[in-house]
């Protein structure tokens, strides 16, 4: 009896140890009965990265009319179009450089950027505060990072000094803020661009097999190369450029119509050429069922306008067309000239330029009557008449709307022309040749050294291979949003653009009175704007 | 010598007894075999299997010379033996033989034996004795128990007890409520009388403890203990409802709604989440007890300080209501059977317009919005009291019977109760079936188990709990009455008559205002509510090693709710037009399940040891808390299209799949969570010569809920206490017979986890995810998971810093007993979920701020005995209070917690720093605004809205920057408005009894706190309704009124939260008038009955309050409570019952 009573008393005594040394950390690891964040391999600012590819891809300021506006109407080769009463302010304010301190585009842009920019602020202010420290929260940092520098990169580019806001606005008061100054401004870049290239990936596979198109540490070093060509910095151009194709990860595609292609369910988005896109995309049927329609203005505003057209030349707005001057100063003997302008009353030339096999209607007159009001139309969104695409997704004939169509915004052709311009600035005319062959062989259909269509241009002086980079970008990125802030930063505005009323002081736009009356005069205008 | 026996020498039985077991196996393979080895010295051989004594003393005459002489009619010898012996002598046969008996034997010379029975045996001796108590007055029912055993009985009517002992040398222990328990060492009487003394030390009550019991005076802390008859004869089927006024500290909110929980707080609001106190019933820790029968209960004792809270760990920082459920007592079977039967009727309804007033105040609104026309009251020619159309007199009764019984290795105790509850809106019914069982199993010397078992079916009542509301905002000029009608059937083809309700005017009350009857008598029938809850333990006590007792206990509490919904067909009719219309069109079918799992296990060893004048205390525990909760809902409706059918009104289908339901509407969800702790404790209770005490306790608990970094959290508090009385130089006063001061410290935990509305956060350190936006990447779309809340790795739980001081004493020959506490509790590390929305930033959930309950508590209760049958008890007890919010957490952006309700918030509790919790906040009336020149020399209010004579004049207390009055009148005007926690909080009773005859009363208050009304002033100003009845009184024109403004929805500047809906919340409550008579023993006992009571009981009998709405007590939650919304009603009950003991 005593036995078995010291037996049982072991065994009773036991269980709690037992408990407490096996079972215990068991019995208290307990996660919610449903999804957590871990469980959908994302960090706890996934949700607010993410909110910020959306804000690029619907926020009219980034995607749609009025980053249009500022970017590409403003230049010489690139005009509003559509027909003549649909944005009929939009030439006053950025055809003519009649700046304006209040209306729908300028206010948008503004206020978009800021929205994005505090968006970003919020997510980073969340990493700081609550110490995430693991793999998925720090790549969104980088994200965040590349955001913000996006965004004040644009601003710094368009207004010149603006407030600096690199905090969370806790309350409304925190917003009025005065302006920083331009270097104060390209610091603040430089500082995200070095964490969002320190934190993001190198390929999109870290974030999961089916992210293709978010950002990579190719994206933040591309975009910081550019801020370092708008600062002349040459050096850190051919830093970073040489970083990028030296990553492996980019090329460029032999046709260079296939970069626009977008195909059957986005086949071809995201290329290998493509270093960062605003990625939009429609499903099925889309057109009846809002639910799978995640797509964006961007197509939408640059195709084909119907006007007086037949009703499946219902395309889109029909913004930002081929002016006269591009025409007619464009070699024709340029393929890439035929890629990137749509002519109307002429046969779209079939796949192998970029078209559809369909004949463009006529131009009639400004107003569209009868037939087309543009001339013109941008052929690098013209994929947008892609009919597989439009019957797929529903948006066809009376149901004009391309919001499946990516905004390419940082290309592999550029980190090429940006390391040729800064290596002939700083004077290696060699390396300059070298890589402007890379971008005129392309154009050509990779015809070879022996071609005579897009000649090789070998380097002769500093000057002339200047001139030669300087047309190089003009023909290969002609409509896509360059060729304004190209100018200004060459000097060249003051030449090219002064014939439309541009002036020294256009190089910046005002900033609109709507903040600066409400900052009670802390955020003051522009002196150049007062 | 020879052979000579000497009588009287037994065997030692236990030796015997080892034999025999070894003589049993052998007596499988060997026969009977005894030999003879000479004359008078026989050796004897032999091998029996389970044969009489008897057989085998005939073997042995047989096969020796051994004669036996005995009475054959001897029990013993007809005993059953099993023996093996080889060439053994005659004696030891005879020992072996004998062993187990009572017999002896006697050699004799001749070799005869002479066997008889030893007179010294104990036999079963008959004590009988009188028990009588003070006055030697005969005491019935008083326990009379043998020491050392569960042999027990109880005196009878006459006071006269007999039981039945080994022998009249035992002690027997006999107690009665009231008096000392004595020990009475028989010393070979069979016949005593006891005198009871009556108790001297009310002290040396046995209180539950966390892990066990102690008696009351080797604490350091605060317990009361209330008994279970408190509750059990009261009409309340929520038995914490009955302790409302009873116990200092402890505030009791109740509601009228049948078996709804009370708002119950102890000793303050110490949290911005969780205040509700710990309910310990037998052991399980749990959050609500509604499964228990208020007549299971023995006893509640309410725990308060941080010397008794300590050992609850996380759960003990809001207090604990402990409840012990019956137990069978030592003694006879017993049977009660108890039933009661009353009513409810709805007391201090509040008062609205009726159809003449409504019909002066809406033309002259009408007016008064600049309309010139009449309004077309044209089929609107009704005068309903809507309060009285949805109201009913409620019907109450319970029935309860329980058996208790026990013998020497067991006790047991059995109950089953019904109980039937109405409210005092129509159809609101509440009923329960209970059955509990307890029962308890003596193995061995050392081992005792048991198992204790609740099971309960409640059907829970239709929700009416909106019906007051809406029942208040019809206008009186609506028929309650039906109407016949000939119209389609609903369900069917054919037409048929039917009683139809009114729908409201169209013209006048759409939106937000519905006839409450054309719902209520529609669907009051058509939920199904039923819970079923098992809560059951089973446990051991070991008592080893004299000082220990080990009892380890597992503990399961396992219910479900089943709800089911079901929406009919029925039609409402036009008031004016008198044309009927369908009011619900479609079928449905919601299914609602929830279930509950909980379970627990104590490990619990405990030392008691006294070491001279030392005393010792000691406990050590280990356990576990599992939590999970299951939940699925789910829906559907009727299919549509022209040859679809309508869900039957048939119980048959009331289920999502009924085969009428339209596929694409049907729709399932769940929602789940599980949460576990795992603790470890400890407690020593030390006194030294039981004149000064020390109490010491701690607990680690580690919680699921909580990050695995800081998964554990220590909790501990120490007490001391000294008993003056016992000092030497305090002998020779006679004012005092009791004088005890004490005082603990420690620090308890809060394991509190919710959003700012009490919305409980079942992960706190997963925060659940809500849809984001949508990215794409390619051809994939991602909608991001976007959590609620940022996680926090530090999170812990919020921490109570307590400490009391108080003094208990008895003075007056124990007449006065009187018991004083002081305390304060800071609470940190408030778990504060900070709301950023507003800023677009992330929520958070941080440990932040900190909160301050501080009061003192009296009570007293005076007994005095006029004659031997007029005798009167007097108790009261008072408790003040304050709490003040020290700091929030930093997070917070506004630095304040705001609770607005009502439309566009107008109502609203603000939680700030330097305040109490949950004050009320908003503008201060001056007055009314006379006219446009007083309005012109008052400051500018425009900022708040348009606003013209008949309008509230807001006084001007403060501008933008903060520094007093600034000649306008806009937002920053607002301001601290009052407190929903009251200045203090008080109980009295009285108990007179003569004779079988009795009567007490009890009653109970508040003082010093506001409610804030928010019915007839705060309603969306695009819904019409009612008027309150105070509106006759309103502004019309200069010098009327100068505090109920114009009538007129226009003007929005009067819908603006401010001290014209504050009311003074101070009432007192005649809670309790119970008259009883219990019939004399002597006349019952003719019927075998035992005892006899029979009683009537009012509840609720009057309330002295001082605002508008039916009571003065309303509850809510941490940071919003005291919110008058037009319901709430509780009636006065008055019961009818009767309580018989057999």
């Amino acid at each position: 009896m005593k036995l078995n009573q010291r037996i049982f008393w072991s065994l009773i005594l036991a269980i709690p140890l037992l408990f407490s040394g096996l079972g215990c950390k068991k019995f208290l690891d307990r996660k919610p009965l449903t999804a957590t964040l871990d469980d959908l391999n994302q960090g706890a600012l996934e949700g607010q990265v993410l909110n910020l590819y959306t804000t690029l891809r619907t926020y009219a300021g980034f995607s749609t009319l009025p980053w249009i506006d500022f970017h590409s109407i403003r230049d010489d080769d690139a005009q509003k179009g559509s027909d003549a009463s649909d944005g009929r302010e939009i030439n006053t304010e950025f055809e003519t450089f009649q700046y304006t301190k209040d209306d729908w585009a300028p206010n948008s842009y503004w206020g978009d950027h800021f929205f994005m920019i505090n968006t970003a602020n919020n997510a980073i202010y969340t990493a700081q505060t609550s110490n995430l420290t693991d793999e998925a929260s720090l790549r969104n940092v980088g994200e965040a990072c590349f955001f913000l520098a996006y965004a004040y990169f644009e601003l710094v580019k368009t207004y010149g000094e603006v407030p600096l806001i690199n905090f969370p606005i806790l309350k409304p008061t925190d917003a009025i803020q005065p302006k920083a100054t331009v270097p104060r401004l390209y610091e603040f870049i430089d500082s995200n661009l070095q964490v969002a290239a320190q934190y993001l990936p190198l390929t999109t596979d870290a974030y999961g097999s089916a992210y293709k198109g978010r950002l990579t540490k190719g994206a933040a070093n591309t975009l910081w190369a550019q801020t370092y060509l708008f600062r002349s910095d040459w050096a850190k151009v051919i830093a970073l450029c040489t970083e990028v194709i030296n990553s492996g990860q980019y090329s460029l595609l032999p046709e260079f119509s296939d970069l626009w292609r977008e195909g059957l369910q986005g086949a071809g988005k995201n290329s290998a050429e493509s270093i960062f896109e605003m990625n939009a995309n429609v499903g099925q049927n889309a057109v009846s069922n809002s639910a799978v329609y995640n797509g964006t203005a961007w197509g939408t505003s640059q195709q084909v306008r119907q006007n007086g057209a037949p009703i499946e030349w219902n395309l889109g707005w029909g913004w930002n067309t081929p002016t006269d001057k591009l025409v007619n100063a464009w070699p024709n003997d340029d393929p890439r000239k035929k890629k990137t302008i749509l002519y109307s009353g002429e046969f779209d030339g079939g796949p192998a330029l970029g078209g559809h096999g369909a004949t463009v209607p006529a131009y009639t007159n400004p107003d569209g009557t009868g037939g087309l009001a543009q001339k013109y139309w941008n052929k690098k969104l013209y994929t947008g008449n892609d009919p597989a695409m439009r019957n797929y997704t529903g948006y066809v004939n009376n149901n004009g709307d391309a919001g499946w169509i990516n905004h390419r915004i940082l290309r592999y052709a550029d980190v090429i022309l940006m390391l040729a311009e800064a290596a002939n600035e700083s004077g290696d005319g060699a390396t300059a040749a070298a890589n402007l062959e890379l971008i005129r062989n392309r154009a050509s259909g990779n015809l070879g050294a022996g071609r005579t269509i897009v000649p090789v241009i070998p380097f002769t002086d500093q000057a002339q291979m200047r001139a030669a980079i300087k047309n190089e970008r003009r023909w290969e990125f002609a409509m896509e949003g360059y060729r304004f802030y190209d100018l200004v930063r060459w000097g060249d505005a003051i030449t090219e653009l002064s014939s439309l009323g541009y002036t020294n002081r256009c190089r910046y736009y005002p900033i609109p009175q709507g903040p600066i009356t409400l900052s009670g005069g802390v955020l003051e205008q522009n002196p150049e704007w007062q | 010598m020879k052979c000579f026996q000497t009588a009287g020498q037994k065997p030692s039985p236990s030796k015997a007894l080892l034999i025999m077991k070894l003589t049993t196996l052998m007596m499988l393979f060997f026969t009977v075999n005894v030999a003879a080895n000479g004359f008078g010295q026989d050796k004897i051989s032999m091998r029996v299997k389970k044969t009489e004594i008897s057989g085998v003393l005939r073997s042995i005459e047989q096969q020796t010379n051994y004669r036996f002489l005995y009475n054959y009619d001897l029990e013993d010898i007809h005993d059953k033996v099993s023996l093996n012996v080889k060439d053994a002598g005659i004696s030891d046969v005879m020992n072996l033989l004998l062993g187990s008996t009572n017999l002896l034997y006697q050699l004799m010379n001749d070799n005869l034996i002479v066997i008889k029975e030893d007179p010294n045996v104990p036999v079963d001796v008959v004590i009988k004795g009188k028990v009588t108590g003070e006055g030697g007055t005969p005491l019935l029912g008083a326990s009379v128990q043998i020491k050392g055993t569960n042999i027990g009985t109880s005196t009878n009517i006459d006071g006269n007890f007999s039981i039945t002992a080994a022998n009249a040398n035992v002690t027997l222990v006999i107690s009665s409520v009231g008096y000392d328990i004595q020990e009475i060492p028989l010393g070979g009487r069979t016949e005593v009388d006891i005198s009871m003394k009556l108790a001297t030390k009310v002290m040396d009550q046995v209180v539950v403890i966390g892990y066990g019991t102690a008696s009351k005076r080797d604490l350091t802390g605060s317990i009361v203990k209330v008994s279970g008859k408190e509750v059990a004869d009261k009409p309340n089927t929520n038995p914490v409802s009955s302790l409302q006024g009873k116990v200092a500290g402890l505030s009791v909110v109740n509601n009228g709604t049948p078996g709804a929980q009370p708002d119950i707080r102890i000793r303050g609001t110490v949290s911005i989440g969780q205040v509700h106190p710990l309910y310990v019933v037998d052991g399980i820790f749990n959050d609500n007890i509604d499964y228990l029968n208020p007549n299971d209960i023995e006893s509640i004792e309410i725990l308060k300080d941080p010397s008794s809270l300590a050992i609850f760990g996380v759960k003990g920082a809001t207090g604990v209501i402990a409840i012990t459920t019956k137990r069978a007592k030592a003694g006879q079977v017993t049977v009660n059977f108890n039933t009661s039967y009353g009513f409810k009727k709805l007391v201090d309804k509040i008062k609205m317009a009726n159809a003449q007033e409504f019909k002066t105040l809406f033309d002259e609104e009408r007016t008064n919005n600049g309309v010139t026309d009449p309004y077309d009251y044209s089929g609107l020619d009704a005068n309903t009291d809507w309060i009285d159309a949805v109201t009913q007199t409620g019907n109450f009764s319970a029935n309860n019977i329980s058996v208790s019984g026990s013998s020497e290795k067991n006790r047991f105790q059995f109950g089953a109760g019904y109980t039937h509850d109405e409210g005092i809106v129509r159809h609101e019914t509440l009923e329960r079936i209970t059955v509990s069982l307890a029962d308890e199993l003596k193995l061995n010397k050392f081992i005792r188990m048991g198992i204790n078992f609740n099971a309960s079916r409640q059907d829970n009542p239709y929700d009416a709990t909106w019906v007051l509301d809406a029942a208040r905002k019809v206008i009186p000029l609506v028929s309650s009455g039906t109407k016949n009608f000939y119209v389609k059937n609903p369900y069917g083809t054919d037409s048929l008559n039917m009683d139809i309700y009114s729908a409201l005017d169209l013209g006048l009350q759409t939106a937000g205002v519905i006839n409450p009857l054309v719902t209520l008598e529609n669907e009051w029938d058509k939920t199904i509510n039923r819970e079923y809850r098992t809560v059951g333990s089973f446990y051991l006590d070991i008592n080893f090693l004299k000082y220990f007792t080990f009892r380890p206990v597992l503990y399961a509490d396992v219910s479900t709710v089943n709800k089911r919904v079901y929406t009919p067909l029925y039609y409402s009719y036009n008031p004016r037009t008198l044309v009927p219309s369908l009011a619900s069109q479609t079928t449905r079918v919601t299914e609602d399940d929830r279930t509950w799992r909980k379970f627990q296990q104590d490990y619990v060893l405990t030392f008691k040891r006294n070491f001279g004048d030392h005393g010792v205390t000691a406990t050590a525990g280990f356990t576990t808390y599992y939590f999970g909760n299951f939940n699925r809902y789910g829906r559907s409706s009727q299919a549509n299209g022209p040859t679809a059918l309508p869900i039957p009104d048939d119980e048959r289908f009331w289920y999502i799949t009924n085969g009428f339901q339209d596929p694409s509407t049907t729709s399932a969800s769940s929602d789940q969570s599980e949460n576990s702790t795992v603790s470890y404790l400890a407690r020593v209770l030390y006194n030294y010569k039981n004149k000064y005490f020390l109490n010491g306790s701690f607990r680690d608990d580690a919680s699921s809920r909580l990050p695995e970094a800081n998964r554990h959290q220590q909790f501990w508090a120490v007490g001391a206490a000294w008993d003056i009385s016992k000092e030497d130089f305090m002998q020779n006063q006679r004012i005092f017979d009791f004088l005890k001061l004490k005082g603990s410290v420690g620090v308890l935990g809060n394991q509190s986890a919710s959003r700012l509305d009490g919305t409980v956060l079942d992960y706190p350190f997963y925060p659940r995810l809500n849809t984001g936006s949508n990215a794409v990447f390619g051809t994939n779309v991602y909608t991001a998971a976007d959590p609620e809340y940022i996680p926090n790795p530090d999170l812990k739980w919020e921490t109570v810093q307590a400490w009391e001081l108080g003094v208990e004493l008895n003075a007056f020959q124990n007449r006065l007993h009187f018991e004083a506490n002081y305390y304060s509790k800071k609470t940190e590390n408030l778990m504060t979920y900070v709301d950023r929305f507003a800023l677009g930033l992330k929520n958070k959930l941080v440990n932040g701020g900190s909160l301050k309950n501080w009061g003192e508590e009296f009570s007293a209760t005076w007994h005095q005995d006029f004659t031997r049958d007029l005798r009167l008890d007097v108790a009261g007890n008072i408790t003040f209070m304050d709490n003040e919010m020290l700091s929030l957490a930093e997070d917070i952006p506004t630095g304040v917690l705001s609770r607005t309700f009502q439309n566009n918030g107008s109502a609203e509790s603000r939680t700030q720093a330097g305040h109490p919790i949950g004050s009320f906040y908003g503008y201060v009336v001056e007055g009314i605004y006379q006219s446009y020149a007083e309005i012109l020399a008052s400051p500018v209010a425009s900022s708040v809205g348009a606003y013209a004579p008949g309008d509230f004049k807001f006084k001007d207390i403060n501008g933008p920057d903060g520094k007093g009055p600034d000649g306008r009148i806009t937002t920053d005007d607002r301001t601290f408005i009052g407190n929903p926690t009251p200045d203090f909080m008080y109980g009295v009773s009285v108990n007179l009894s003569y004779k079988g005859l009795n009567l007490s009363i009890d009653g109970n208050g508040v003082y010093g706190n506001e409610v804030f009304r928010t019915w007839g002033s705060l309603e969306s100003p695009f819904q019409r309704v009612n008027y309150s009845g105070d509106k006759i009184n309103r502004w019309h024109g200069p010098g009327t009124s100068n505090w109920v403004p114009i009538v007129s929805q226009e003007h929005r500047f009067n819908y603006n939260g401010s001290t014209y809906n504050i009311e003074d919340g101070s009432y007192f409550r005649i809670r309790n008038i119970q008259l009883g008579y219990n019939f004399d023993k002597n006349l019952v006992s003719r019927w075998k009955i035992r005892d006899l009571r029979v009683f009537v009981n009012v509840q609720n009998a009057q309330t002295w309050k001082n605002n508008y709405g039916y009571t003065a007590e309303f509850g809510g939650d941490a940071t919003a409570f005291g919110y008058d919304n037009a319901g709430g009603a509780i009636p006065m009950t008055t019961t009818f019952g009767l309580n018989v003991t057999f």
